[in-house]
């Protein structure tokens, strides 16, 4: 879902043309937050399509590197037995050393895709806070900020995700970056290895 | 190693990473951006293994897996999912649907090639 202040018509407390008579009559504090919280999901969009492209040529770069090293190595294979002992087993040497990177290099590019889907949640629970504050009978229910917690809950995909969520919740108040600062240092070393389980 | 592989992933990135993977070990890589044209690609051309991400537009992942469970042709066929979902209720729901096994992204690539290996036996 990609919601924005204006497609809203949130922007009316900040309208560049209106008199200020006519912005202090539209003015509200949740017009306010709500046009902020666009503007931070705006921002990240934009900043998340500009870093696509850059992976995107990372990933054509890449393509090209993993092709070269296959076809030296199908070349090393194809030399003529006079030079196959002097050269191959350098090359080789080489060759592997360039697959190990390569194999290092294939799962940090997954942290990227893992990146943009959890920054999609973040963008997600921006909007629905924006139209949530605007909403006074919403913000002033206890109940509906416990559905909005859930519905934002229910968005996590990753074990990452639950926890940073559980931990701001369970002391919000309570020095929430440094307590997100220590479960990042737990979550990045857990999440070198992706499980495998067979059925 | 040989067999063709039908890879499904909406994202791009992740498609390429696990073609480099699949095809530096000799197998043939077809691949979907989505369950609707996996199954699709799945009925038109026969794939030996299925490795398939969850969360994807028009169909997930986890309706894929039921869906080529309900063709006689992959009835048998090893389906693994690869996914950034750790939960256990999800991962139950992907045995339910029929799935051979579970990868939680990021993937390594040698312990993929090992599992795909080990189910394709």
């Amino acid at each position: 879902m990609s919601m924005t202040a204006e497609s809203q018509g949130l922007n009316q407390g900040t309208n560049k043309g209106a008199s200020p008579a006519a912005a202090a009559a539209t003015f509200s504090p949740e017009l306010q937050i709500a046009n902020m919280l666009g503007l931070c999901e705006a921002q990240m969009e934009s900043a998340l399509q500009d870093s696509d492209k850059a992976v995107d040529a990372l990933v054509q770069a890449f393509t090209c590197l993993v092709d070269t090293s296959r076809s030296v190595k199908s070349l090393t294979e194809q030399l003529p037995a006079e030079y196959r002992e002097s050269v191959s087993a350098g090359l080789n040497q080489q060759v592997e050393a360039i697959t190990k990177q390569m194999a290092s290099a294939v799962i940090a590019f997954q942290f990227y895709d893992k990146l943009t889907q959890r920054l999609g949640h973040v963008r997600y629970s921006l909007s629905t806070l924006s139209l949530f504050v605007c909403d006074r009978t919403q913000t002033a229910n206890p109940d509906q900020w416990r559905r909005l917690m859930n519905t934002l809950r229910r968005l996590y995909r990753t074990e990452e995700e639950r926890q940073i969520f559980q931990s701001m919740m369970d002391g919000m108040a309570d020095e929430p970056t440094v307590k997100v600062a220590a479960l990042k240092e737990e979550t990045v070393a857990g999440a070198q290895v992706g499980e495998i389980e067979l059925f | 190693m040989s067999g063709v592989i039908l890879a499904v992933d909406d994202s791009a990135s992740m498609r390429q990473m696990v073609r480099f993977t699949l095809e530096g070990a000799g197998y043939k890589v077809i691949q979907a951006n989505d369950g609707v044209e996996a199954l699709e690609l799945a009925r038109t051309s026969g794939a030996d293994l299925v490795l398939t991400d969850v969360n994807m537009p028009r169909m997930d992942g986890l309706t894929l897996v039921r869906e080529l469970r309900a063709l006689d042709t992959y009835k048998y066929v090893p389906m693994l999912v690869l996914t950034t979902e750790s939960g256990q209720d999800t991962k139950m729901r992907g045995k339910q649907a029929g799935a051979t096994g579970w990868i939680v992204k990021p993937f390594n690539p040698e312990q993929l090639l090992a599992t795909i290996a080990r189910v394709l036996q």
